[in-house]
């Protein structure tokens, strides 16, 4: 038994050691484009998780993530354009997404399944729209759009927003395991084998929906705040784009939706596939829609599914997970 | 047409306009009303068939509407192979399965076109695209024209397809009570793959038409997905006079917004009233 143990611990060196040397990539000397790479792997990873828990753990298919991050971007993009220093930005951002999650719960939590899907696509197109129209701070448009330029973050280096992505991507896998655990998470494993019982059991299933909308809505926030940090621009059209969702979809599923480990392996993937095919950008995403469709028919549960077939693998998550 | 005090110019522009979204839109009623299946891949599918017109314009100098006795056998027997052999599979695995599988087409459709057709915005240029007709003093383009009586013509085909012909009658059963119609000997697989193929046969002439009113990119079919959904949520789901009403309201919409608070903010005006269609009655207005 004891030595079962010290073997266990003994496989999650090589983790700890890549997470090690993640969190000092900027610090070693890591080329510019590796540094790019990483903190776009956590930025997706954190938001792929929250899709993770309301698509696969809570059943509502969310199609509009990009609003939330959008809400964010701009907010931080605002307040540094009335003197907000560069983190109250990030925080507001977040508490902004979070507040709009709470808004729209109003519509779109009296339609379920499929209808849920179709009422959440529409929210990023009109948000699209009124950032095209609505201008708050500083005058006439500039350029295509209604853009902004992310002011006074000179101060901020790119290895501290690299830093911040780093803790929000390891952060939302810690945050995973903490909601599932919790009795926010058996409700909704209740609610997700059987709405009905849950129900009459005294499981609140619109609460613990709402709660995971607005906890989603938060870390997706925060995470597209300090995207656009590092990005310096927000515009309204690659903003609330359909892209995003279908970014993080694809992390979700190529990794294997309702699994904890999908979005990380998934994230890989998709970042990996970003990197290899970034000169033809067309066919990435070409290849991506290929697996994926080949990856729903032929494993459902994604990588992690086929993974699980193996003895090893299961040894290994053990392992991390003790 | 904006700004003056006539307002019978936007409501005839937004009853034609809203054919063109109507017809744009039964394809994605009929596959929801019959599978339950929100077809993600809808506005990539009909700008496909906008691209296919293209296609038969430039290599064989064809016709665009001319083009559709090639491009209609063609989309025929795609859809019937999406539904076969992806589609179908996917009804087995999982409630979101189909959904995601829906997303991949989309995906594969976009940058497949962009690879092949370049990023460009295009346009079915005909001898007949710059001419327009008059009701009184107004000047209306002859295309708008056109697209409406599409429309109307798409939309009661399938009505009297789906009411009169043997298949039709075995598309609404399945679509009503899957078991019992299995139970009445209904092949319901075959059904579902004819009725995902008619929706591409309407995808295509939807195209074409499309093509004819607006300049289209690869990308154009998210925009013009939003714009049936909001059709279809409206309307009704599966119902095809249901469509065919909220395409026309949908465009009245657009236009009448367009008038009073602008052209930049019509179609704004469009996702809000869909938005307040849903949370009110998430049926549609002709819904059951």
């Amino acid at each position: 038994m004891k030595l079962k143990a010290t073997r266990s611990k003994l496989t999650l060196i090589p983790l700890a050691a890549l997470i090690l040397v993640l969190a000092l990539l900027p610090l070693i000397g890591a080329p510019q484009s590796w540094l790019l790479y990483a903190f776009l792997f956590f930025i997706y990873l954190a938001m792929a998780n929250m899709w993770n828990l309301l698509a696969g753990y809570s059943g509502l298919i969310s199609l509009c993530q990009p609003a939330f991050l959008g809400l964010a971007g701009y907010t931080l993009a605002i307040g540094t354009w009335v003197g907000l220093p560069w983190w109250a930005g990030l925080l507001g951002g977040a508490t902004v997404a979070a507040l709009f999650a709470l808004l729209i719960s109003v519509p779109v939590f009296r339609l379920s399944g499929i209808y849920f899907a179709i009422g959440t696509l529409v929210v990023p197109e009109a948000l699209r729209m009124v950032f095209y129209l609505w201008r708050p701070v500083g005058g006439q448009m500039q350029g295509a759009g209604a853009g902004y330029m992310i002011k006074g973050t000179g101060g901020v280096s790119t290895h501290l927003i690299y830093w911040l992505a780093f803790v929000l991507g390891i952060g939302s896998i810690f945050l995973m395991k903490r909601v599932l655990k919790s009795k926010l998470g058996l409700g909704l494993a209740a609610i997700r084998d059987n709405e009905r019982t849950a129900a009459s059991c005294g499981v609140s299933v619109f609460k613990l929906k709402l709660y995971t909308f607005i906890i989603a809505a938060l870390v997706t926030g925060l995470s597209g705040a300090v995207y656009y940090l590092y990005q310096g621009y927000i515009e309204p059209s690659a903003t609330f784009n359909v892209r995003w969702t279908m970014t993080l979809l694809l992390a979700t599923v190529i990794g294997g939706i309702r699994t904890e480990e999908g979005p990380f392996i998934g994230t890989i993937v998709v970042v990996f596939l970003y990197f290899l095919l970034a000169r033809y950008a067309g066919y990435s995403l070409l290849i991506q829609g290929m697996i994926l469709i080949g990856l729903m028919l032929l494993s459902p549960q994604g990588i992690v599914g086929m993974l699980r077939r193996s003895r090893y693998y299961r040894y290994l998550a053990q392992c991390v997970s003790t | 047409m904006m700004g003056s005090g006539d307002i019978i110019t936007p409501l005839v522009m937004g009853i034609l306009l809203g054919g063109l979204y109507a017809l744009i839109a039964l394809g994605l009623s009929m596959v929801f009303g019959v599978m339950r299946l929100i077809n993600l891949a809808h506005g990539d599918l009909v700008i496909l068939g906008s691209y296919g017109g293209y296609a038969l314009m430039t290599l064989l100098g064809l016709d665009p509407i001319v083009g559709l006795v090639i491009s209609i056998p063609l989309m025929f027997l795609l859809g019937f192979a999406i539904q076969k052999y992806l589609m179908g599979r996917a009804f087995g695995i999982s409630s979101e399965a189909p959904l995601i599988i829906a997303f991949g087409i989309s995906l594969v459709l976009q940058n497949a076109n962009q690879i092949l057709w370049t990023p460009l915005s295009r346009a079915l240029n005909t001898s007949y695209s710059n001419l327009s007709f008059s009701i009184g003093l107004r000047q209306f383009p002859l295309t708008y024209l056109l697209d409406f009586t599409a429309g109307i013509i798409v939309m009661l085909a399938l009505r009297a397809f789906l009411i009169h012909t043997y298949l039709g009658k075995a598309i609404t059963a399945a679509s009503q009570d899957k078991k019992a119609a299995q139970l009445m000997g209904i092949n319901t697989k075959r059904v579902y793959g004819y009725a995902f193929a008619i929706a591409m046969i309407s995808a295509a002439i939807a195209g074409v038409f499309l093509g004819m009113t607006f300049p289209f990119t690869p990308t154009s079919g998210v925009s013009f997905l939003t714009i049936a959904f909001g059709t279809v949520i409206i309307g009704g789901l599966g119902s095809m006079l249901g469509t065919f009403i909220g395409g026309i309201i949908l465009g009245i919409v657009q236009t009448l917004g367009g008038y009073f608070f602008g052209p930049a903010s019509q179609m704004l005006i469009v996702y809000v009233i869909v938005l307040v269609v849903l949370a009110i009655r998430p049926q549609g207005l002709f819904g059951r």
